[in-house]
């Protein structure tokens, strides 16, 4: 561990004007392009790697984490003000903040994202210069068996957010698992269900994907429903007070259990390798409206399915750099791309690192939590740019969301073909929204589905297909547990309990 | 189970309460054929036959179909759930989808910057919009922006 001395010396080493200057820089670049439909921080971290080679380590590797932090709050501006997430992270985001905006509310909605996102990631970061170390050696034990454990455990936190009816999200969840499984399949590596597209070898893109169902089917459908009337984007009232334009304390601390829990959970499943944040906020999002005393708002505006969405996929940053600081073990695409950042610079991440670069870690550690400051600073003063944009009427913001989204998609995707995908998923996901079937769990199952595969057949092998042997992983007999539970009460007893009271 | 509930008159081209019913059922045995199609044909036709290992290509797929066609059949018998289906939105998003696609194919034969302008001009005239102003933001400012920000800027490729 290092002593007090390094701590100190990190800390002042980050403190400068060179290394705030980046940190700004690179929230502002993350914020822009997390805006934009289909980039996002991968993308913008990926193209600004090649200009920090000149640079010292410290603003440089400073300057990408500003990027990774800003793009992720980024992405959800647009998915509150025209139910366009800028990045598959930010689609829960639009779930209750898109109404909540339509309500004529954007900048309450906005600025909660902006708080929660900031609280999520400043939590995540605080657990990652603590105990960094001890939690990424649990990280370690989720092997491929708790994985699966941890699947199942997702799945069925679905069974909360069917809808009204529990037979057409099973039939959601059943589509999207097998939308999962176009490409290659993991055991045998042979190609599936891809129709001669060799494009599809590595399955359907989730950017098209992801953005074709949440945001382009809400665009069209928009469009189609333009009368002769043509109204801003957002219709905020002329009376409207100052309480509905802000968060005050009261609505901030109303939400510091969601906010908590949103930050826990992707803390943790940002520290297990190859989860993510969208799952942190679909999860987060589930398990927050179905703690919720009034379930039913949740969908239609409520300001805790913000809190919960944003707080846990901020919370994924931090903790993503767990087990790559501690371990050398990148857990997403973006903790890969800091590790290619570091090794640029000549420093090998894994369990040395604190003890041979104990003044750079705190350093980074100490412009993390500059980013995050920086972050709620910069945002504010774009949540102003984009409140003002969104009062343009909706001929013209629904058009430019529309070629936002397909030049997004066509560069995420690398060709025209991903922005077919995304016109066919649009129409999918039109289509199920009419017959009141849940894109959500489509979507949430689409995510998973691959994972959920991959570690179902590795399990099946370590197991050698003996349930018994699931005895030797006590970790994952407790999520399945979980499993088990919170389907019959999400599914079952919480809707008949709900019947009941009706 | 619930019983769907009777959706209100909304215009010319709507769907009204008893109707409802009837498209529940007929989505239900939509999904019931797609998940026979699916497990018979599409599925054999489209994954490799392997016979070894515990979990083979098409194990999770025909999981699927199979629980499609059950539990389409079981909604088309218990149809539960909201429909909300206006006819003219429907011609209105297809019309929309299949421009938009035939605009995707203009803009990798001519290019984006010459396309995209016109596409959303059009789109913007489609929708009823009138107002040189907001016309020109959004057929010539916003795709200019958008072109500007991609490819000098990210240094990434638009058609």
């Amino acid at each position: 561990m290092s002593e007090l001395p390094t701590i100190l010396a990190g800390v002042e080493h980050a403190f400068t004007l060179t290394n705030l200057l980046f940190v700004v820089f690179g929230v502002m670049a993350g914020q822009f392009v997390g805006a934009m439909p289909g980039t996002g921080p991968v993308m913008a971290m990926a193209i600004a790697i090649p200009f920090t080679f000149a640079l010292d380590p410290l603003p440089a590797i400073a300057f990408l984490v500003g990027v990774n932090k800003g793009g992720l709050f980024g992405g959800s501006i647009p998915a509150i003000l025209i139910n366009t997430p800028g990045t598959p992270d930010a689609a829960a985001t639009a779930f209750d903040g898109h109404p909540l905006a339509r309500k004529g509310k954007p900048e309450k909605a906005t600025k909660m994202a902006l708080f929660s996102s900031v609280t999520g990631d400043t939590f995540s970061d605080i657990v990652l210069i603590t105990v960094s170390a001890p939690l990424a050696a649990l990280a370690l034990k989720m092997g491929p068996v708790e994985i699966f454990a941890l699947m199942v455990f997702a799945f069925s936190i679905i069974a909360g957010l069917v809808g009204d009816s529990m037979v057409k999200g099973l039939i959601a969840a059943a589509l999207g698992l097998l939308a999962a499984m176009v490409g290659l399949d993991p055991e045998h590596g042979t190609p599936r269900l891809y129709f001669g597209h060799f494009e599809l070898f590595d399955g359907l893109p989730l950017a098209a994907v992801a953005i074709g169902m949440l945001a382009v089917s809400e665009i069209l459908r928009r469009l189609a429903a333009i009368g002769s009337d043509i109204l801003p984007t957002i219709v905020i009232p002329k009376s409207q007070s100052k309480d509905d334009r802000r968060v005050s304390w009261a609505e901030y601390w109303s939400c510091r259990y969601v906010m908590l829990r949103g930050a826990i959970i992707g803390t943790i499943l940002g520290a297990i390798p190859g989860v993510g944040s969208t799952a942190a906020a679909f999860i987060s999002y589930a398990s927050a409206k179905q703690a919720a005393k009034d379930p039913d708002s949740f969908g239609k505006g409520n300001i805790q399915g913000v809190a919960a969405t944003e707080s846990a996929n901020s919370a994924v940053v931090g903790a993503n750099l767990i087990p790559l600081l501690t371990l050398g073990i990148p857990g997403s695409v973006t903790a890969a791309l800091l590790i290619s950042a570091f090794k640029i610079h000549g420093i090998q991440p894994g369990p040395l690192l604190f003890e041979q670069e104990g003044r750079l870690i705190y350093g980074l550690f100490a412009a993390m939590l500059m980013a995050n400051l920086m972050n709620l600073l910069l945002g504010q003063v774009s949540l102003r740019l984009w409140s003002f944009a969104v009062k343009a009427p909706e001929t013209l913001v629904f058009t430019s969301a529309l070629v936002l989204c397909i030049a997004g998609v066509y560069v995420s995707t690398g060709g025209a073909f991903g922005v077919v995908i995304m016109l066919i998923f649009a129409l999918t996901g039109y289509f199920m929204s009419l017959f009141g079937y849940s894109v959500v769990v489509f979507i949430i199952a689409f995510f998973l589905g691959n994972k959920f595969e991959l570690s179902l057949s590795q399990t099946l092998v370590i197991l050698d297909g003996h349930p018994t042997n699931l005895l030797s992983h006590p970790l994952a007999l407790v999520l399945l547990t979980c499993a088990v539970l919170s389907a019959w009460w999400l599914g079952f007893y919480a809707p008949r309990k709900a019947r009941k009271k009706a | 189970m619930k019983t769907s509930p009777p959706l209100q008159s909304q215009g010319s081209g709507s769907f009204t309460g008893k109707h409802i019913v009837s498209l529940n059922r007929l989505s239900g045995l939509f999904f019931v054929l797609a998940g026979l199609l699916l497990y018979f044909v599409i599925i054999p036709a489209e994954t490799e036959t392997v016979d070894y290992g515990w979990l083979r290509p098409q194990t999770i797929p025909n999981a699927c179909a199979m629980a499609m066609t059950t539990l389409g059949a079981l909604h088309a018998l218990i149809p539960t759930g909201s429909i909300s289906v206006k006819l003219r939105e429907i011609l209105k998003v297809t019309f929309f989808t299949a421009f938009t696609l035939l605009s995707l194919w203009l803009m990798e034969t001519f290019g984006f910057l010459l396309i995209a302008p016109l596409f959303a001009g059009a789109l913007m005239l489609l929708v009823g919009e009138r107002r040189i102003g907001w016309l020109a933001g959004g057929a010539i400012v916003f795709p200019v922006a958008i072109w500007l920000a991609v490819v000098p800027l990210l240094e990434r490729s638009l058609p």
